[in-house]
């Protein structure tokens, strides 16, 4: 990769050759210049970013020790340990993924069309809505623990109040992941909730005012005008969204740390628990390796489909 | 008012004008709104009233859903706390350095993306594009064996550094966007004046984009600020943040100390709160620019 992002500043400053000017362009002989201020950047992320992904690979091939020094080569045993880890993982990372992409759309997609209505005070909701995405995920993860807590939490309050039977929410494999979701989902629906209104707010107005003139009902232009619009930046933030919380640790690490079981465990945890609970740095890896694979699969997608989506 | 300024009949006024763009709600519209702002904000609420909560009310069977008798003992104690003072500090020192380099480095490679034409700087922008999408636990484990064999490990260098990376391609497409709208005729103007290229730079572009710098800062600021997983596993015990210094500092034995975490919670977020509001017109763009070229 270090290798293609290299340019040959070199050539284009030869004095021969025509100095070709482009908008945008403040001339040949200052394409080294203009290297040079992105290179802080790109030496950065090669290096935090882009050499970590490959050195990975290195790591798994070997059964090395957070705690031990020295490492001892095993070839891909790392990887037949975790195989089995890993699918059980993927289902469980899958299942939260798709859950906290999906609720947090149709709640975000829901307030932003409601919200789009003539109301009193809607600026000031909308602002005031934005707070449960800028709280800290560590923060919203322990708001809602407390919420969901099975001696003192508020839910579990009202239920007693009610005379109905108190629920242990975090502490039940069925119960924990669902959890995750509605405080994950609680944290990410204003930012759709942003991007959706501001969709709507930029409408064309011409195209709606034509359909309500031709007889459409309020439902047939949501359907017909407003929808096409919303569907491209809709499914670019769910994507987006999905992709996030493929890799998201915080919330699932305080809530459940993965448990009860390994009912929440996803492979971020799971990684974090190789690495640093079993200091087993090469499982870790092999781990993250076959992520990594998964990723580029979901990355690929992504990219294919925004193609798709901008022609 | 004349008498010609009636307001139009309720009916039509939903398929005309204003009425088309931004409807009138329903009964049904209207509770549904509701149901859902009570969802958005009670959580805010019971995070708010716990930290104001005596700890005495919070454990009794009649616990009050609203804190009669509000105490501040709960951030008294915070602030009693010298772990969690420190990690208060790690945590300015650590998010303050993120915005302050993120803002470097992130502004000269905007200005080189958005103005400069050159071999590979497509490639620069897919990396960054696609470096957005990687999740920071798949780096987890070479960034310590990295950090630690540089003897960065459990330093302010190596949070900042993890960070920085983390904000790079958000802040480098906010600010390209920025710069992009600059018009090139400034720029070859003070060319033609003999400006040298640094000059131009940090005498013209520099001030002209200073709202999207201080953004970026703050963007950077709150991401850093939010992180647990680097910040738990390359900053070590002494140099820790309060994200991290709170996932300890009140539980114990399983029994966690609510009143003072949500107090903690609330120190926490204020922050953000506070730069959310300055920021509030620079959001949405901020936001869209990060979905859109994410």
């Amino acid at each position: 990769m270090s290798v293609t992002t290299e340019p040959t500043p070199a050539r284009t400053i030869s004095p021969s050759a025509p100095v070709r000017r482009r908008r945008g362009t403040l001339g040949a002989r200052d394409r080294t210049f203009g290297f040079m201020l992105a290179a802080p950047a790109v030496a950065l992320f090669l290096v935090v970013a882009v050499y970590p992904l490959v050195a990975g690979f290195g790591t798994s091939l070997y059964d090395q020790s957070l705690i031990w020094p020295g490492r001892k080569f095993v070839g891909f045993g790392n990887y037949a340990d975790v195989w089995p880890d890993f699918l059980a993982r993927l289902g469980t990372t899958l299942e939260f993924s798709v859950l906290a992409t999906v609720c947090p759309l149709l709640i975000g997609v829901a307030v932003a069309v409601l919200l789009n209505a003539r109301l009193r005070g809607r600026n000031l909701l909308r602002g005031v809505l934005m707070l449960p995405w800028l709280l800290p995920g560590v923060v919203v993860s322990f708001l809602w623990a407390w919420i969901f807590n099975d001696s003192y939490g508020v839910i579990n309050h009202v239920l007693t109040q009610l005379h109905l039977p108190q629920v242990n929410v975090l502490g039940q494999p069925s119960t924990a992941m669902a959890a995750v979701v509605v405080a994950k989902t609680w944290n990410s629906f204003p930012w759709v909730m942003v991007v959706v209104l501001a969709v709507l707010q930029t409408l064309p107005r011409e195209q709606l005012e034509a359909a309500a003139l031709d007889g459409a009902s309020r439902r047939q232009r949501f359907r017909h005008v407003s929808l096409p619009h919303l569907i491209g930046p809709v499914a670019l933030i769910s994507m987006l969204e999905f992709i996030y919380n493929f890799g998201s640790f915080d919330m699932i690490f305080v809530m459940t740390g993965g448990g009860p079981g390994t009912s929440t465990m996803t492979l971020a945890v799971t990684l974090y628990q190789y690495a640093f609970t079993d200091f087993d740095l090469g499982k870790a890896a092999a781990m993250g390796v076959l992520w990594l694979g998964v990723l580029s699969l979901v990355c690929g997608g992504y990219f294919l489909l925004n193609k798709k989506l901008e022609s | 008012m004349s008498a010609l300024s009636f307001p139009p009949p309720r009916r039509r006024s939903r398929d005309v004008g204003e009425g088309i763009t931004s409807p009138t709600l329903g009964v049904g519209g209207r509770i549904g709104l509701t149901v859902l702002a009570l969802f958005g904000l009670l959580p805010v609420y019971w995070l708010v009233a716990t930290a104001f909560m005596r700890r005495e009310d919070v454990f009794s069977v009649d616990r009050p859903y609203f804190p009669m008798d509000p105490t501040l003992a709960n951030f008294r104690e915070f602030f009693d706390n010298s772990t969690l003072l420190k990690d208060l500090g790690n945590s300015l020192v650590v998010s303050a350095g993120t915005a302050v380099v993120s803002v470097l480095v992130s502004g000269l490679t905007a200005y080189s993306l958005s103005k400069f034409r050159y071999r590979g700087r497509n490639m620069i922008m897919v990396m960054f594009l696609v470096g957005q999408l990687v999740p920071g636990a798949l780096l987890l484990v070479t960034l310590y064996l990295m950090f630690n064999s540089a003897g960065l490990l459990y330093t302010y260098t190596a949070v900042i550094l993890a960070f920085t990376t983390f904000t790079l391609p958000l802040s480098v497409f906010l600010l390209k966007g920025i710069i992009d709208a600059l018009p090139d005729e400034i720029l070859e103007a003070a060319k033609v004046d003999g400006l040298s290229n640094l000059a131009i730079l940090f005498r013209i572009v520099c001030p002209l984009i200073v709202p999207g710098l201080i953004t970026t800062a703050m963007f950077a600021f709150m991401r850093a600020w939010s992180d647990l997983l680097f910040a738990l596993t390359l900053a070590g015990p002494d140099k820790q943040t309060l994200t991290v210094g709170m996932t300890t500092a009140f539980i114990h034995d399983g029994a966690a100390d609510w009143p003072g975490l949500m107090a903690a919670s609330v120190i926490t977020s204020l922050p953000l709160a506070v730069i959310f509001v300055v920021l509030q017109r620079y959001f949405v763009s901020g936001l869209a620019a990060g979905a859109v070229k994410g």
